[in-house]
C-alpha cells in the first residue's frame, strides 16, 4: 500500500462532489422504508380517499333529491298542502313515530313537517295556522331539506294568497309589485372549484409531509446521529453539501408532489354520482399546471426547512421548529380560502399562499399570467438560493 | 507532517441575550508539536487537556484563534481543502449511515475524495483485507458492533490513502483482540510498506502510548507540557516507569506555566 499511489490527494470538483452528496441521500432516503410508506400514505392517497368520501356524500344527497321524497307528520290534517306536494310531483311520507327522538340522535336525516290538526279548518278562516319543521341544521343533509321545505312552503303559501285574492276580484299582480330572477354568472368550473377547493390544499399538505422528514434527516438527523463531524472532516464545499442534500430533499417533496396528483388522475374514475364528477374537473392539463406551480414550492420548502432543521441540535428539537413552519405553510392558505386575506397580486409571491390562489384559478379554468407562472419560480429562487448560502456558512459551525 | 504552532482556542458558551454573557473557556492555550513521518506520535494528557479540540482545529473543523497548523506545510486555515486533502481523520464520533452497506459508507467518502469508481473499489479490496472487513463490506452498518464500526470508520478515513492519519481515542469500547489488530495495523502504516505514514494517535492509555508511539505529546491545561521518546520522557523526570512520569508532567505542571520543556 504506497502512499504515493494517489497522492497528492485528487480533489473533486463541486457539482461532483454535490451529485455525491445528492446520490447518497437519495439511497439512504429510498432505505428508509417506513417512513416513506408513511408520507406515500398519508400524501399521494390523501387526495383521493378525501374526494371518493366526499362522492359517496354527494352521490347521496342527488339521490335524495332524485327520489322527491317528503316526510309531513299528519299529512291527513292538510288535503290542501298534499294537493299541493302531489301536483309539484313529491311523495309525501309518514315518518317513525319517534323522529323528534331520531332527528336529534342524528339517526334520521331528513327534515320532518309537523301538520297541528285543525291546519285545514285555520287556513279556511284565515287565521294563519303555524307549521312546525323539525330539522337538525348541524347536517348538511338536513340543511339542504329544509332549505327544499321553504321554497315549497313559500310556494304553497303565495298559490293560496293568490287564490283568496282572486276570489276578491283583487288582481295579483298588487301582490308582486316588483320581481326578480337570478342569473348565476359562476360556469361550471367555477362551481366545481368552490367544491373543490380543499384540492390544492391537499396538496401543499403532501409537499410538505414529502420534505418534512427528509429535510430533517439529512441535517439535523445527521448532526444527532453524529455523521456530520466526520462528513466535514473531508475537503468538501459547504455549498456542494448543502446543493447535494437540498436536491435530494427536493426529489422527495416534488415526487410526492408529481405522484399525488398522477394518483388523483385515475382515481376519479371510481367517484360516485354524476355531480362530483362533473364538477371535478381535474385532467391530465390541471395536473401538469399543478405539477408546474408545486415544484418551486416543493423546492423553497425543502430549502427552508433545513435551514430550521440544522439550527437545531437534535431532530426533536428541529421538528418543534418545523411545525411552527408547516403550521404558517398551511394557515396562509386556509386564511385565503376563508377570504379572511384577499388573493391580491401580491399573493402569488408568498410560498403556499400563492400555490393555493394559482391551483384555485387552474380549477375554475382561468388562464395564468406569465407573471402568475414565473412569480413563485423567482419567489423560490431567490428563497433556496438565500437558504443554501446560509447552510454552507452554517456547516462548520455545528460541530464548533 | 504535521505541524501546529503556538495554537490557541478560546469558546465562548451561548448564553441567551438577557443574560449576561458567560466566561470564556480557553480550551486551548499554547500548543506546539510537530508528528513527522514514519513515526506514530501520541497525544497523551488526561480529560480536559485540550487533545480533541487541538485535533478538530487539525481537521479544519474549528479555527484556531491565533497560531499555526500545518500538513505537508499547506496551512489547514488558508488551504484547507488541498491540506485536508493530505489528512485522513478518525474521530471520536464515527457517525457511520445505519442504512448504507460498510462498502458504501467508505466509497462515499472516496467519492467526495475524488477517487473514481475504479480507485475505489480497488481502494476498498485493499483495505478490506488489511482490517479484515470483507465478511462485513455489504451488510448494513446498524447491527455492526463498536469493533466493526471502528473498522468501517478507520477504513473510510484513510480510502484515499493519506499521507498523515489522525486517530482520536480508537481504542475506546474495543476489546482485547480487536485493540491489538488495530495496534499490528497502526504499526503496518508506519513501516516503509505500509507507506511510511504520519500517525497521529490520541490517548489517555498509558499501556498504548509505551508499546506503540515513537514520539509523545504530554498535554495539559491545554498546553504541551512536554515532548519526545517515552524514554526521554522517563529520563526527564527522572522516573523508571512511563505512567509516573506522565502523572509528574501532566498534573505538576501548573495551568498557566508558560513554555514547553522538551
Amino acid at each position: 500500500m504506497s502512499h504515493h499511489i494517489l497522492t497528492p490527494a485528487p480533489q473533486a470538483s463541486l457539482a461532483s462532489q454535490a451529485l455525491t452528496v445528492y446520490g447518497k441521500e437519495l439511497r439512504d432516503a429510498g432505505r428508509d422504508h417506513r417512513t416513506l410508506w408513511v408520507v406515500l400514505a398519508s400524501s399521494v392517497l390523501l387526495a383521493p380517499a378525501l374526494l371518493w368520501a366526499l362522492s359517496f356524500w354527494m352521490a347521496d344527497l342527488q339521490a335524495r333529491n332524485e327520489q322527491r321524497v317528503v316526510w309531513v307528520e299528519g299529512i291527513e290534517h292538510a288535503p290542501s298542502l298534499h294537493n299541493f306536494l302531489a301536483r309539484q310531483t313529491y311523495q309525501v311520507q309518514a315518518p317513525p313515530a319517534d323522529v323528534q327522538e331520531q332527528l336529534h340522535r342524528g339517526q334520521f336525516h331528513d327534515p320532518v313537517l309537523r301538520v297541528p290538526a285543525d291546519f285545514e279548518a285555520a287556513l279556511a278562516r284565515g287565521q294563519a295556522p303555524t307549521l312546525t319543521l323539525l330539522t337538525d341544521s348541524g347536517y348538511p343533509r338536513a340543511q339542504a331539506g329544509a332549505q327544499r321545505w321553504d321554497r315549497l312552503l313559500a310556494a304553497f303559501r303565495q298559490e293560496r294568497a293568490t287564490l283568496a285574492l282572486a276570489l276578491r276580484g283583487v288582481s295579483p299582480g298588487l301582490l308582486e309589485p316588483m320581481r326578480w330572477e337570478e342569473h348565476d354568472l359562476a360556469s361550471a368550473l367555477s362551481r366545481a372549484a368552490s367544491i373543490s377547493t380543499v384540492l390544492p390544499f391537499v396538496f401543499i399538505m403532501a409537499v410538505l409531509s414529502g420534505a418534512l422528514n427528509a429535510a430533517l434527516d439529512t441535517t439535523a438527523g445527521e448532526r444527532e446521529r453524529g455523521s456530520l463531524e466526520p462528513l466535514l472532516m473531508n475537503p468538501v464545499s459547504g455549498m456542494a453539501l448543502a446543493v447535494g442534500k437540498w436536491a435530494a430533499v427536493l426529489t422527495v417533496s416534488g415526487g410526492v408532489a408529481v405522484l399525488s396528483c398522477a394518483s388523483f388522475l385515475p382515481a376519479q374514475a371510481v367517484f360516485q354520482g354524476e355531480v362530483l364528477r362533473s364538477l371535478v374537473q381535474f385532467g391530465p392539463l390541471q395536473a401538469l399546471a399543478f405539477v408546474a406551480l408545486l415544484l418551486p414550492l416543493a423546492a423553497c420548502v425543502s430549502a427552508v426547512l433545513m435551514w430550521v432543521a440544522i439550527h437545531s441540535r437534535s431532530v426533536k428539537e428541529a421538528q418543534a421548529s418545523a411545525t411552527v413552519l408547516v403550521m404558517l405553510f398551511t394557515a396562509l392558505p386556509m386564511l385565503s380560502s376563508l377570504n379572511i386575506i384577499d388573493s391580491q397580486r401580491w399573493a402569488v409571491l408568498v410560498p403556499g399562499l400563492g400555490q393555493h390562489a394559482l391551483m384555485g384559478r387552474v380549477l375554475k379554468g382561468e388562464a395564468l399570467s406569465a407573471w402568475q407562472w414565473m412569480a413563485p419560480w423567482g419567489v423560490s429562487a431567490v428563497v433556496v438560493g438565500l437558504c443554501l448560502w446560509g447552510l454552507s456558512r452554517r456547516w462548520p459551525r455545528t460541530v464548533g | 507532517m504535521i505541524q501546529l504552532h503556538a495554537v490557541a482556542k478560546q469558546f465562548r458558551p451561548p448564553s441567551p441575550w438577557w443574560r449576561a454573557a458567560a466566561a470564556p473557556l480557553q480550551a486551548v492555550q499554547d500548543v506546539t508539536w510537530q508528528a513527522d513521518d514514519g513515526q506514530i506520535t501520541g497525544l497523551l494528557g488526561p480529560n480536559g487537556a485540550g487533545k480533541t479540540t487541538t485535533l478538530r482545529m487539525l481537521a479544519g473543523l474549528i479555527p484556531p484563534d491565533r497560531g499555526r497548523i500545518e500538513v505537508d506545510g499547506l496551512s489547514v486555515l488558508s488551504a484547507p481543502r488541498q491540506a485536508l486533502a493530505r489528512l485522513g481523520m478518525l474521530s471520536d464520533a464515527q457517525g457511520l449511515y445505519p442504512r448504507l452497506s460498510a462498502r458504501e459508507n467508505i466509497a462515499y467518502y472516496a467519492r467526495l475524495r475524488g477517487l473514481c469508481e475504479a480507485q475505489t473499489e480497488a481502494r476498498i479490496d485493499t483495505l478490506a483485507r488489511l482490517l479484515d472487513l470483507r465478511s462485513l463490506l455489504d451488510r448494513r452498518t446498524s447491527g455492526f458492533s463498536q469493533g466493526e464500526r471502528l473498522k468501517t470508520a478507520l477504513a473510510r478515513a484513510v480510502v484515499h490513502d493519506p499521507p498523515n492519519i489522525v486517530l482520536d481515542e480508537p481504542t475506546n469500547g474495543l476489546d482485547v483482540l480487536a485493540t491489538r489488530a488495530l495496534r499490528d495495523t497502526l504499526r503496518m502504516l508506519r513501516s516503509a510498506e505500509g507507506g511510511a505514514k504520519c500517525i497521529v494517535l490520541s490517548t489517555h492509555i498509558m499501556q498504548e502510548v509505551a508499546h506503540l508511539c515513537d514520539h509523545v505529546v504530554v498535554m495539559a491545561h491545554g498546553r504541551s507540557v512536554a515532548q519526545g521518546s517515552v524514554a526521554a520522557l522517563q529520563a526527564l523526570t527522572g522516573q523508571a516507569q512511563f505512567e509516573e512520569a506522565f502523572v509528574q508532567l501532566a498534573f505538576a505542571a501548573p495551568p498557566c506555566a508558560p513554555g514547553v520543556p522538551a
